[in-house]
């Protein structure tokens, strides 16, 4: 089976479940062509839900690659009636937090005095770098399930509903981190406009 | 980051926070990525992978077991020895097979103390 050219884009809706179902039962069967495909999909997600947890990239990368071969594994628990991202980002998000867990926790660095506020305002490129440096320091202060379940909602664009499925908690407790981990962002990035 | 009208109530996506926060942890090269990942699927697992969770599930096997025994070792409590009244029959006959019979070897005095009442 030849696979298909990274350029298609993915279909949308009913019919992009349908389509990651086909190529989970690929996957299955032993098509590599099949979990390329997948991962090409859901790289991107994996790998920024994974870093949102560890920080270090590389630590991130490991933590979705252990995620991607334990899917691997475990696809025939897959539901092909259910959309794919929700059940490979729970396995995403377990992955990066054993490994959170496991590894010696680093500490976080300072934010740079310039990044907070009060120094000359740097070019565009810099300025940018110093947002991303300041956001993911603002998240690494969020406990780590807020820190997923915001990720998700506002990165990632998931339901409450479905972040709910994917971190094992009510709806309503979403809700709650989710409105928890704005306000502590905004909070931290209230001068940065 | 402000977002004009949106608040953390907001129950839609937050578009500003969330490509700002996409930006901040986009990763790097995605093909290198999936190459990557797509090999390590196609690698059989090493021999020592395979060799070191064996080792772990034989190293809980045996703990499992020796929680066990010393479970079932405590519950028993200590395995009685011969009392002194046992030792002190009427007849010699009796306290030799009270010796052989325990389950542990009685105290030196209390066969000394026998002995030296058998002897009278």
């Amino acid at each position: 089976m030849q696979p298909e050219p990274p350029s298609v884009q993915p279909p949308e809706g009913p019919a992009r479940i349908e389509d990651e179902a086909e190529l989970a039962t690929r996957a299955r069967a032993g098509d590599r062509a099949a979990f390329g495909r997948l991962v090409e999909r859901f790289a991107p997600q994996a790998r920024r839900v994974a870093r949102a947890v560890l920080q270090d990239p590389h630590d991130a990368d490991d933590a979705a690659q252990d995620a991607f071969l334990a899917a691997l594994v475990k696809l025939d628990q897959y539901d092909p009636r259910r959309p794919f991202g929700p059940w490979l980002m729970r396995i995403v998000a377990n992955a990066a937090t054993d490994r959170r867990r496991r590894r010696t926790v680093r500490q976080v660095e300072p934010l740079a005095p310039e990044l907070t506020g009060g120094g000359p305002r740097p070019d565009r490129e810099a300025e940018q770098s110093a947002l991303g440096d300041r956001l993911r320091a603002a998240l690494a202060e969020l406990p780590n399930r807020r820190r997923i379940a915001v990720v998700l909602f506002d990165v990632e664009g998931y339901s409450h509903a479905e972040i709910a499925q994917i971190l094992g908690i009510p709806e309503g407790t979403v809700r709650s981190e989710v409105f928890h981990a704005r306000r502590r962002l905004r909070e931290l990035l209230a001068d940065w406009r | 980051m402000t977002t004009g009208p949106m608040t953390p109530f907001d129950h839609r996506p937050d578009p500003r926070l969330g490509e700002a926060l996409r930006a901040a942890l986009e990763p790097g090269d995605q093909a290198a990525f999936v190459a990557r990942v797509v090999a390590a699927a196609a690698r059989p697992a090493r021999t020592l992978d395979v060799l070191a969770t064996w080792a772990r599930r034989g190293l809980a096997a045996a703990m499992a077991a020796a929680a066990i025994a010393g479970f079932l070792v405590g519950r028993g409590g200590e395995p009685a020895t011969i009392p002194e009244d046992t030792l002190a029959p009427t007849s010699a006959g009796a306290a030799s097979i009270a010796f052989v019979t325990a389950a542990r070897p009685p105290d030196a005095s209390v066969v000394f103390t026998t002995l030296v009442n058998g002897s009278r």
